[in-house]
C-alpha cells in the first residue's frame, strides 16, 4: 500500500472518527446504539449548506453555526425521543427503536423538504489540495483531521478534568447512584446530547463538503458503529482508534483486486463479527482502562 | 447539601408515585380502556398515514380519459441522483405536449400528460408504469434515461401492451438475447454499443490515446453496457486497458480507485457515470492532481452538469459525446421557449440535452398515434412506432429498426470541457459505424 493510500485511509478514518465519537458518547451514558445521530448528521449538513449558500458565510462561521445547531437539534431529539423512556426506566431495546424512528423521521423530513436530489456545498477554499513530496493532501481532509483532534482533545479534557466530565463518567457507570449523589441526571444527559450533536454537526458539514449532500448521507453512521465495535463500545478513545483502523482497512481492501469496492463492506462486516466473537470489548478494552 | 438533595429526591419519588396512582386508578375504573383507546388511535393514525403515501404525481388520476383526450404517461427520476436528467426529460415532454395541443392536438384530440417519479429505483418504476396503464389509461409512456429501470419494465410492458419510448441506452432494454426486439420498448437515442464505440473511437483514433483505464459503477447497466463496447473497440484498435476500477451505487469515496488508476500510467479514463458520481469523480480527480489525464465521460457530462459543481473550473480535459448539438440553430426556438418557461435557466448551457429527448419522445408517439386508424390502444401505438421512417427528430431523420426497436440514422457530436467551459468539437462517427 503506497503512502498516498495511507494518507487517504487516514483521511477517511478522520471522517469516521468524529462520527464514532458522537455515537460513543451517547452509548457511554445511555448504553444503547443511538442511530438518531445519523438523522442529526444529515439534517445539520443540509442546514450548513443553506447557511453557507444563502448567507454567504465563510467556512469557520458555517462550521460554528452548524455545530451549535447540531447541538440544539440533538437536545430536541433527546426530549422527544428519549426523555420519557429514561424517566420510565424502560428496557434498553426501546431506546434503540426510538433512535431508529427518529433517524427515519429526520431523513424523510429532509427528503420531503428538499427531495432526493443532491446539492454541492459552495467552494470555501481556492486551493482544494496541495502536493508535498509527491503526496497529495486534500485541504478539507487536513482541516477535518485538525478540527477532530482539537474537538476530541477538548472533549477528553472536559471528561477528565471538569466537574461536568466527572458527572458524565459517573452517569456512564451507574445512573441511579449518580442521581442519589445529588447530580441532576437530566442536565447531564442534555449536556451530553448537546456535545454529541455538535460533533454530529461538524461531521455532517464535512461529509456534505466531501461527498455532496443527499438524504442518505446519514448512512455513514454505520461506519461510526463499526468503529465503536472495533474500538470498544462506549469507549471514546477506542472509537477514534477503531475509526482510523477502519479507514485504513477499507482503503487496503479496495486496493485488493479480487475484493475491490464491491466486497469491501462484506469483509468489513465479517471482521466486525469476528471482533464481537473473539474480543467483544474491542481493542481499547485492555489498552485504555478508565479509572473512576 | 446532601440532606437537601435527599429531600428533593424523596419529593420527586413521591410526586411520581402520586401521578402513577392517579393514572392507575383511572385505568382501573375504565377497565384499562384508556390505554387501549390510545393505542387504537395511534395505530389508526399510522395506517392512514402509510395509506396516504404515494409517488409524486403531476396529474390527476381520473378513472377514464375524458372524451377527445389522449393520455400519455411519463416515468422519470424527478428526485434522486439522476433527477437532473429526469426533470429535464419530463420538461421536454411537457413542452412537446403543449406545442402539439396548441396546434390542435392529434387528429383533433388533446394530449393529457401524466408523469410519475420513479425515484431511481426499478420497483418505483414498475409501480408507476402499472398505475399509468391500469388507472390512468395511458396509451403510451415516455420512459426514463435509466437503463436499470428500463430493464425492469420490459416484461411488464409486454404484458400490459402499452409501449414505452425512452432513453435507456442498454441495448438489452430494447433487444432480447435471442435477437428479437422487446415488443413494447423503443429507444430514442444511440445505444450503449454505439455510444461506447464512438467514444472509444474518438479517444484512440482522433486523440491517439492507447493506454486507457476504466472507472464505472458496476451495479449500473448504463455504465456497464457502454464499457463492453468501449473495451472491445480499444483492444481491437491496438490499445490497452491498463486498469479497470469499479464502484457500487452509494459509494462516495473514489480516491483509492483513482489512485490506482494514477499509478497505472493511464493516458485516459473512460467514466460513463451518473451526474452525482461525476461530481464526486471530478472533485476527487482534481484533489489527487489527476486533471491532466483525459476523461471520456458519458452523456451525463452534458449541460447542466457544470452548474451542479461549486467550482466548475476543476472540470478539465473531459470529453463527451452528445446525440445533438445544443447550439444547433434548429433548437433555437425550443431553447428560447425553455428559457422563457423555466426562468432558473439563464442560458443554453443550463439546458440539459435530456430536454430534447423528452421532446422527441412525445413527438414520435404523436406521429405514431396520428397514423393510427380506429381505436387508439397501446398495441396500435406500438404498430405506429414500428412504422415510422425518416421522422424529422431534433438530431436528424430517424426511424426505429424493426429488429431491435433502436433508432436508425443517429450520429453524435463531440464536446470537450476545458476548465469549466463547454467547447463543441463537431460530429464524429468512427469508420466502423459508417
Amino acid at each position: 500500500m503506497s503512502l498516498q493510500m495511507i494518507i487517504n485511509g487516514l483521511s477517511l478514518g478522520g471522517v469516521y472518527a468524529i462520527i464514532a465519537v458522537g455515537y460513543a458518547l451517547i452509548y457511554n451514558i445511555l448504553k444503547f446504539s443511538n442511530f438518531s445521530h445519523s438523522g442529526i448528521l444529515v439534517a445539520t449538513a443540509y442546514i450548513g449548506y443553506f447557511i453557507a449558500s444563502k448567507l454567504h458565510t465563510n467556512f469557520w462561521v458555517t462550521l460554528l453555526l452548524t455545530a451549535l445547531i447540531g447541538g440544539v437539534l440533538a437536545v430536541i431529539v433527546e426530549f422527544i425521543g428519549f426523555r420519557r423512556l429514561r424517566v420510565k426506566n424502560v428496557n434498553t431495546m426501546l431506546y434503540f427503536v426510538s433512535s431508529i424512528t427518529v433517524s427515519m423521521l429526520l431523513e424523510n423530513l429532509i427528503t420531503v423538504l428538499f427531495s432526493t436530489s443532491y446539492y454541492s456545498y459552495p467552494a470555501f477554499f481556492k486551493t482544494t489540495s496541495f502536493n508535498v513530496g509527491g503526496i497529495m493532501f486534500v485541504t478539507t481532509d487536513i482541516l477535518m483531521l485538525l478540527i477532530s483532534c482539537v474537538a476530541l482533545t477538548i472533549l477528553q479534557f472536559v471528561l477528565k478534568k471538569t466537574r461536568i466530565g466527572v458527572a458524565i463518567r459517573a452517569l456512564s457507570t451507574d445512573a441511579k447512584t449518580t442521581s442519589l449523589m445529588g447530580i441532576n441526571v437530566t442536565s447531564i444527559v442534555i449536556a451530553t446530547f448537546f456535545v454529541s450533536g455538535m460533533l454530529g454537526g461538524i461531521s455532517g458539514m464535512f461529509l456534505g463538503i466531501n461527498y455532496t449532500l443527499y438524504p442518505k448521507l446519514g448512512g455513514m453512521i454505520t461506519k461510526g458503529f463499526i468503529s465503536s465495535i472495533i474500538g470498544g463500545l462506549g469507549n471514546i478513545t477506542g472509537a477514534v482508534m477503531g475509526a482510523f483502523i477502519l479507514g485504513l482497512l477499507e482503503v487496503f481492501l479496495i486496493n485488493i483486486d479480487f475484493i475491490g469496492s464491491s466486497f469491501t463492506p462484506v469483509v468489513t462486516f465479517v471482521i466486525m463479527i469476528i471482533f464481537l466473537l473473539i474480543r467483544p470489548q474491542g481493542i481499547a478494552g485492555s489498552i485504555a482502562k478508565e479509572k473512576v | 447539601m446532601q440532606r437537601k438533595n435527599l429531600t428533593m429526591f424523596r419529593n420527586f419519588v413521591n410526586i411520581n408515585l402520586v401521578k402513577l396512582t392517579i393514572i392507575n386508578r383511572i385505568n382501573k375504573r375504565s377497565g384499562g380502556k384508556l390505554k387501549k383507546i390510545l393505542a387504537l388511535i395511534m395505530s389508526a393514525t399510522l395506517v392512514m398515514s402509510l395509506a396516504g403515501c404515494s409517488g409524486k404525481a403531476k396529474g390527476t388520476t381520473t378513472p377514464a380519459p375524458a372524451a377527445g383526450e389522449i393520455i400519455i404517461g411519463g416515468l422519470q427520476d424527478l428526485s434522486g441522483g439522476s433527477s437532473v436528467s429526469g426533470v429535464a426529460m419530463d420538461r421536454g415532454a411537457q413542452m412537446a405536449v403543449k406545442e402539439i395541443n396548441d396546434k390542435g392536438g392529434i387528429n383533433g384530440k388533446k394530449i393529457k400528460y401524466i408523469s410519475y417519479d420513479t425515484k431511481g429505483t426499478p420497483q418505483e418504476g414498475l409501480n408507476a408504469y402499472t398505475r399509468l396503464v391500469d388507472q390512468d389509461k395511458a396509451v403510451a409512456v415516455v420512459g426514463p434515461p435509466i437503463s436499470n429501470i428500463g430493464l425492469a419494465l420490459t416484461e411488464t410492458a409486454a404484458q400490459k401492451k402499452v409501449p414505452i419510448v425512452g432513453a435507456f441506452i442498454d441495448s438489452r432494454v430494447t433487444k432480447k438475447e435471442d435477437g428479437k426486439p422487446q415488443d413494447y420498448m423503443f429507444l430514442v437515442q444511440p445505444t450503449n454499443q454505439q455510444s461506447g464505440t464512438i467514444q472509444a473511437g474518438y479517444l484512440v483514433d482522433e486523440l491517439g490515446l492507447k493506454k486507457v483505464a476504466l472507472f464505472y459503477d458496476k451495479t449500473n447497466a448504463f455504465g456497464v453496457s457502454q464499457v463492453e463496447a468501449f473495451k472491445a473497440y480499444v483492444l481491437a484498435s491496438g490499445g490497452e486497458i491498463v486498469e479497470e476500477q469499479v464502484f457500487k451505487s452509494g459509494d462516495v469515496d473514489f480516491k483509492t480507485q483513482l489512485n490506482k488508476i494514477k499509478e497505472s500510467g493511464a493516458e485516459a479514463i473512460f467514466a460513463p457515470n451518473y451526474p452525482k458520481d461525476n461530481t464526486l469523480y471530478c472533485t476527487q480527480l482534481n484533489q489527487l492532481g489527476m486533471s491532466n489525464i483525459v476523461t471520456m465521460g458519458g452523456l451525463e457530462f452534458a449541460p447542466p452538469f457544470l452548474t451542479t459543481l461549486p467550482d466548475p473550473t476543476l472540470v478539465d480535459n473531459v470529453y463527451f459525446a452528445l446525440n445533438v448539438a445544443f447550439d444547433d440553430p434548429k433548437l433555437a426556438d425550443l431553447n428560447q421557449s425553455y428559457l422563457d418557461t423555466y426562468t432558473e435557466a439563464k442560458s443554453v448551457d443550463d439546458i440539459s440535452v435530456k430536454v430534447y429527448l423528452g421532446y422527441d419522445a412525445i413527438r414520435l408517439i404523436a406521429e405514431a398515434i396520428k397514423n393510427t386508424t380506429g381505436n387508439i390502444t397501446g398495441e396500435a401505438v406500438k404498430a405506429g412506432l414500428e412504422g415510422i421512417e425518416g421522422f424529422d427528430a431534433l438530431p436528424g431523420k430517424i426511424g426505429f429498426s424493426p429488429e431491435s426497436h433502436q433508432p436508425i440514422g443517429l450520429t453524435m457530436v463531440m464536446y470537450k470541457i476545458s476548465k469549466g467551459v463547454n467547447e463543441k468539437i463537431g460530429p464524429y462517427v468512427p469508420e466502423v459505424l459508417k
